[in-house]
């Protein structure tokens, strides 16, 4: 069985067709991931301008840390749920979008680099790198998560 | 020539319709509008979380507020010069949308909560990193605060949605 014939008939599982179809369904869930977007990204850039040495530079790097990563955690928890509900509802204007496939290649590039990379250059206060790997640490970091952003825009206005 | 028709008025001049039909420039400015919110009300959401007890709690918080003020002021420039091209393309449009009233309502009431916050508050943060809390009135202009900036998303996403 090939996907879109599964993905289809998910996406007209009642609850699926309810929220796609009702008036105020889609913006709710689009509002979810919209709020859940926002707090990821705030974590992620504060996180990456204390690294940088750009900015929050009144707390020490693995205080803040730790004081972000539940918040991290729940907003992609957050996001990640509403998006593969939008994905579920309308599959047809996803699986063949090109945004969309780099959208999700981003996705879990940036996500292995929070949890695998950055991850370790914040977890101690200690000067174990130099100033330039952690700004490009940070950098990459940035890159990666508002190009998930960007191409899920681009979504709407490319094929 | 009534609000109405001037709203119209501004979404026909040149200037709107250029960024409207350019097939790069509207996508650019309403993708900057979007992706700058953690910029902007992430960063604000921070400081209410703060405030408000659940998050960040057992650090500085009048330091949190200036670390993130810093931040917040060019997140803000960018959010208001992009929503204002947005608003120029679709004024006509925007001009009865029931969902972009509310959000300006949303905006104007936060304008004047983050003013009160402002003269009130702002001058004592730094006496209430040590053992004293955050009195009752920040409490409350923080949970404001909170809710209406999550009201200003929903609004804003949502009225796209009738467009």
């Amino acid at each position: 069985m090939s996907l879109l014939p599964l993905l289809q008939s998910v996406s007209e599982w009642a609850p699926i067709v309810f929220i796609r179809d009702s008036k105020y369904g889609m913006p709710a869930v689009q509002s979810f991931h919209l709020v859940g977007l926002t707090i990821l990204l705030t974590t992620v850039v504060m996180l990456d301008l204390r690294l940088a040495g750009l900015g929050m530079r009144d707390y020490g790097l693995s205080w803040l840390a730790r004081q972000l990563r539940p918040w991290t955690v729940g907003a992609i928890v957050l996001v990640m749920s509403s998006g593969l509900l939008i994905f579920l509802a309308t599959p047809g204007k996803y699986v063949d979008s090109h945004p969309f496939r780099l959208k999700m290649a981003l996705l879990c590039s940036a996500l292995l680099f929070h949890f695998g990379v950055l991850r370790r250059f914040t977890a101690a206060d200690s000067v174990a790198h130099p100033w330039v790997v952690n700004a490009l640490v940070a950098f990459l970091s940035l890159t990666l998560w508002f190009g998930v952003g960007w191409s899920g825009r681009a979504i709407a206005f490319i094929p | 020539m009534s609000l109405f028709e001037w709203c119209q008025w501004l979404q026909h001049t040149r200037f709107a319709t250029a960024i409207s039909e350019s097939d790069w420039l509207f996508p650019l400015i309403e993708g900057s509008h979007i992706l700058t919110l953690p910029l902007s009300v992430g960063m604000i959401l921070i400081l209410d979380l703060r405030l408000l007890g659940i998050a960040f709690c057992d650090g500085p918080g009048g330091k949190l507020a200036l670390n993130a003020m810093r931040w917040c002021k060019i997140g803000f420039a960018v959010m208001f010069l992009t929503g204002g091209l947005l608003l120029v393309t679709q004024a006509g449009k925007a001009y009865g949308n029931a969902f972009f009233r509310t959000k300006l309502i949303f905006l104007l009431l936060l304008g004047i909560n983050a003013a009160l916050y402002q003269k009130l508050f702002f001058p004592k943060m730094a006496q209430w990193d040590s053992a004293h809390g955050v009195p009752a009135g920040a409490k409350f202009c923080a949970g404001f605060s909170l809710l209406l900036w999550i009201g200003v998303i929903v609004c804003g996403r949502t009225m796209a949605y009738q467009f």
